[in-house]
């Protein structure tokens, strides 16, 4: 179904020029008519016939407010669903079907094609080993490569992601700050240029700063290894000026798909208009100074 | 209570059969509590007659588990050594759930200088192990199972103290018992209605443990000859009394482990079973976190 | 952190004291007169005359505290007294007896280790299911058989029926096998329970899915990621459980006839031993103590959280 509205969508859109572009670029990613459900209640259906596509060097935002499915989905992606759900539909990735893939085949696949960085900065390394160790153990895992040159490979990709690279290799996650274990997060990630960048809401546990350090990071180094970014997120804002494409979820199904511009010139689904509206604006100057009068005058507290 | 998700609707939670253990466990330990009652009465023979022409006899209509090596019943052996251990069990931990409750209450509730001395005692009998406490006493007053189980209840109850004790200081602080102090129940009040309740599970599997392991004590110290004294028909006194004729006769051993066991496997498995209840009872906030993987 | 532990060797040596006072009073309280005691075992007629000078000798009439001062200086200098039985110096024959006791540890730990860590990992990984409930059932019969039982039972069917072991002594790593079974299984239980807890709580942390998305293979997500703070609990468990172990031995070394502490202990206390068996319990007071202590610097050694000193937060 989605399938098919995106294709019309194209047809529709007037940047006709801009979609021909897009599909001359490989597709990395695509999914049809996924669905999760529950095992053990039928009823239970958590995601409906989602379908996405994603190509070299796009980045797609998948949005939706929590319990909308994007998680899910993207989990189902990287196969790190529990086996209590049964996921059915088809995932594509490089010309591999997912779905068939055992247990050995994923993996491969994770940690070297695909990426993930997770919204917990927190848990996203083992607390009691250092980080140095569980880099090198990740780049080992996929690469022939000895300690040294695995160390190599560490130590300059967490002066890429602007962390102090001798001080973190050796200290212990606990001992970092959010914002660099996220950075961190993002060069395990991408260490191994994998060809899909999953981010599920990376940057939510983080302040403003670092959320805008990592987004910009993710985009630099999208550019620099040249790989599709499955961004997820509840916040329009950080996806307006990055993301090629948008996918809008809610309860399970995608309502809206299509090109960030058109999207966001021309919402289709009321949904997607009430999120729009929602999304918090900047007020102006003098905008401003109205509302703090009307907070002095009204307000039982000020002085 | 509330039902896990993912559950089909037909598993009630609160349905006393989807615990096996609890039944099976209680089963058990209701035939044997039966049997040590009723035990005299249903002994075939004199526990303690001894007839040397009826040594080690295999099972047979008068001796229904066969003889030992004194030619005494087996069966009425087994009968009467019921009591002992099981009796002395149930007596230990009765004693000590009278004197540790209370004293962990009051410990727990009043908290200040009595609190202080308390976890102080308890810190200093916890560090040793009981089993080397009934060694020393039995060492050197002299084995016999009333001294070492004097020794072991002075220690014990310290051990429930602790627990009460630990219960109660996390429960007071809660916002129900607060609302009952400020809406003016009285100290016994708070304690009768709210805090027995709390106390009242874990306590159970305490005590259920507490039992089986007080008969594995007793028959180990009993075995080793430093608890019940012959001829008195203790089970773990008549393995080892038995030792030798093991291959002669394995009645001699089969029967008193397996009661032994049988017992101690009833307390553990009442003990699981109503741990398990309990975890289930606590689950909405398992289930809450764990809920997280099926968010968004 | 350096406080901490200055702290707890601080509480380790009030809880020995306590122990050497609850000991030199039950010695006090024992029947018997210590005199005629040593009368007997040197089985000669002595007077009465002869009676005060030992009773002096020994520095019976002064007050107790005095005697219990020199009582503890001596065994602070590992003097522990005679043997009543055969006039040995107590320390002597404790130090013969250590090692064998050592062994049946290590052997038992190490059936311990074998029994646990394959349970509690199937218990975890299948929760819930068939692997999980035979663990459990393992766990509650271990936890219910008596151990001297089960050590009669593994003599009648290995040596007895099988003859595949000896059945009592000791000498070769075949003597020890039986002991060793029969020790470290009744421990298993509560590390099976506890290592299935253990690991289920850390398998589901999020850590645990941030390798397995950076497809780190399954051994290493088991043994590196998840062990360690699965083993946490155990450590500390270790120092407890050498109490069990302690108790235990006494009835391994005696079933088995093991030439260790445990069976001095016994024979001691069969014999009316009382220097022994004040020394045995001292010893072995001073281990399960050192034990713990050693337990607690060890999981402060495993856990880099608590060693760098920032504790809470993940």
């Amino acid at each position: 179904m989605v399938a098919v509205n995106r294709s019309l969508v194209y047809r529709n859109d007037l940047k006709l020029t801009y979609s021909l572009q897009q599909s001359a670029a490989k597709v990395v990613l695509s999914v049809r008519q996924l669905q999760i459900e529950t095992t053990i209640n039928r009823q239970d259906v958590l995601v409906h016939e989602v379908s996405l596509e994603l190509r070299e060097g796009e980045m797609l935002a998948l949005i939706g407010e929590s319990g909308s499915g994007k998680s899910l989905t993207a989990s189902a992606i990287a196969g790190l669903l529990p086996n209590t759900l049964k996921v059915s539909g088809e995932i594509v990735f490089n010309d591999y079907d997912l779905m068939k893939l055992k247990e050995r085949q994923w993996k491969q696949l994770r940690g070297k094609h695909i990426g993930w960085v997770f919204q917990d900065y927190q848990s996203s390394f083992t607390p009691y080993l250092t980080i140095g160790s569980q880099l090198i153990e990740i780049v080992r895992t996929h690469e022939p490569l000895s300690r040294r040159e695995a160390k190599q490979v560490v130590l300059s990709w967490l002066n890429r992601v602007d962390v102090p690279a001798e001080h973190a290799y050796s200290s212990y996650p606990f001992q970092l700050s959010g914002g660099q274990r996220q950075r961190i997060a993002l060069a395990a990630a991408l260490m191994l240029k994998p060809s899909l960048l999953i981010a599920d809401e990376p940057t939510t546990a983080l302040d403003v700063l670092n959320s805008k350090k990592i987004m910009d990071l993710i985009i630099e180094l999208q550019a620099e290894t040249g790989c599709a970014v499955l961004f997820i997120t509840h916040d329009l804002r950080q996806v307006w000026g990055r993301a090629n494409e948008l996918a809008v979820m809610r309860r399970g199904r995608v309502v809206e798909s299509g090109i960030t511009s058109r999207v966001r010139e021309r919402p289709d689904d009321p949904y997607t208009r009430e999120l729009f509206a929602a999304c918090p604006r900047l007020i102006p100057p003098g905008e401003l100074e109205e509302v703090m009068s009307f907070a002095t005058e009204r307000c039982l507290f000020s002085e | 209570m509330r039902r896990n998700k993912k559950e089909p609707a037909w598993i009630n939670r609160n349905h006393l059969f989807n615990y096996p253990m609890l039944i099976v466990g209680s089963a058990i330990a209701i035939f044997f509590l039966i049997l040590t009652l009723m035990g005299s009465w249903l002994a075939p023979n004199d526990s303690l007659l001894i007839q040397m022409q009826d040594r080690l006899l295999p099972p047979s209509y008068t001796y229904p588990l066969g003889t030992d090596h004194l030619g005494r019943c087996i069966l009425s052996r087994l009968l009467e050594g019921a009591h002992t251990t099981l009796g002395l069990s149930l007596a230990v931990i009765a004693v000590v759930t009278v004197i540790g409750v209370p004293i962990g209450l009051l410990s727990g509730y009043i908290g200040g200088r009595v609190d202080a001395v308390l976890m102080r005692l308890a810190d200093g009998s916890g560090a040793l192990p009981e089993f080397l406490i009934a060694v020393a006493v039995a060492g050197i007053l002299g084995p016999g199972l009333i001294n070492v189980m004097l020794a072991v209840a002075c220690v014990k109850w310290i051990g429930y103290a602790r627990v009460v004790r630990g219960i109660v200081t996390s429960e007071r602080q809660k916002e129900y018992i607060m609302a009952s102090v400020v809406a003016g129940s009285s100290i016994g009040n708070v304690i009768g209605r709210h805090l027995l309740r709390q106390i009242a599970s874990p306590l159970g599997i305490l005590i259920a443990g507490d039992i089986g392991r007080t008969i594995l004590l007793i028959s180990a110290l009993s075995y080793l000859g430093l608890g019940a004294q012959p001829p008195a028909p203790e089970w773990g006194a008549m393995l080892s009394d038995g030792r030798p004729y093991f291959q002669a006769a394995s009645q001699l051993m089969i029967y008193p482990g397996l009661c032994i066991l049988m017992v101690v496997l009833a307390c553990n498995l009442i003990s699981d079973g109503m741990r398990e209840l309990l975890d289930v009872r606590g689950q909405s906030t398992i289930n809450f976190r764990n809920g997280r993987k099926g968010e968004t | 952190m350096l406080w901490h532990f200055a702290s707890r060797l601080i509480q380790l040596v009030v809880v020995l004291l306590l122990l050497s006072i609850v000991t030199f009073i039950l010695m006090k309280l024992a029947p018997g007169d210590p005199v005629l005691a040593i009368l007997q075992a040197s089985d000669g007629a002595l007077s009465q005359r002869d009676q005060e000078t030992i009773r002096e000798e020994l520095g019976l009439n002064t007050p107790i505290y005095v005697q219990y001062g020199s009582w503890l200086r001596n065994v602070l200098n590992l003097d522990l007294g005679k043997s009543l039985t055969n006039n040995r110096e107590v320390w002597t024959i404790l130090m013969e007896r250590l090692p064998a006791t050592v062994y049946l540890f290590l052997g038992a730990i190490a059936v311990l280790f074998i029994f646990s860590v394959p349970l509690g990992w199937l218990a975890a990984k299948y929760k819930g299911r068939l692997p999980d409930t035979f663990s459990r059932l393992f766990a509650i019969l271990g936890a219910s058989i008596p151990s001297f039982w089960l050590g009669l039972l593994l003599v009648y069917v290995f040596s007895y029926q099988l003859n595949w072991l000896p059945t009592m002594g000791s000498g070769t790593i075949m003597h020890l096998i039986l002991p060793s079974v029969t020790l470290g299984f009744v421990i298993a239980p509560e590390y099976i329970r506890l290592l299935r807890a253990g690991l289920i709580e850390t398998l589901s942390q999020d850590y645990i899915l941030a390798a397995k998305s950076r497809g780190i293979t399954n051994r290493s997500i088991l043994f590196r990621h998840a062990m360690p703070a699965a083993l946490m609990p155990i450590v500390s468990l270790l120092g407890i459980s050498m109490g069990a172990l302690m108790a235990g031995s006494v009835v391994t070394e005696s079933l088995f006839g093991w030439p260790g502490l445990g069976s001095t202990a016994i024979e001691a206390i069969r014999l009316r031993d009382y220097p022994v068996i004040q020394g045995y319990v001292m010893l072995s007071g001073f281990f399960f103590l050192a034990t713990n202590w050693l337990s607690d610097i060890g999981l402060v050694i495993l856990d880099p959280r608590i060693r760098l000193q920032k504790v809470g937060r993940i």
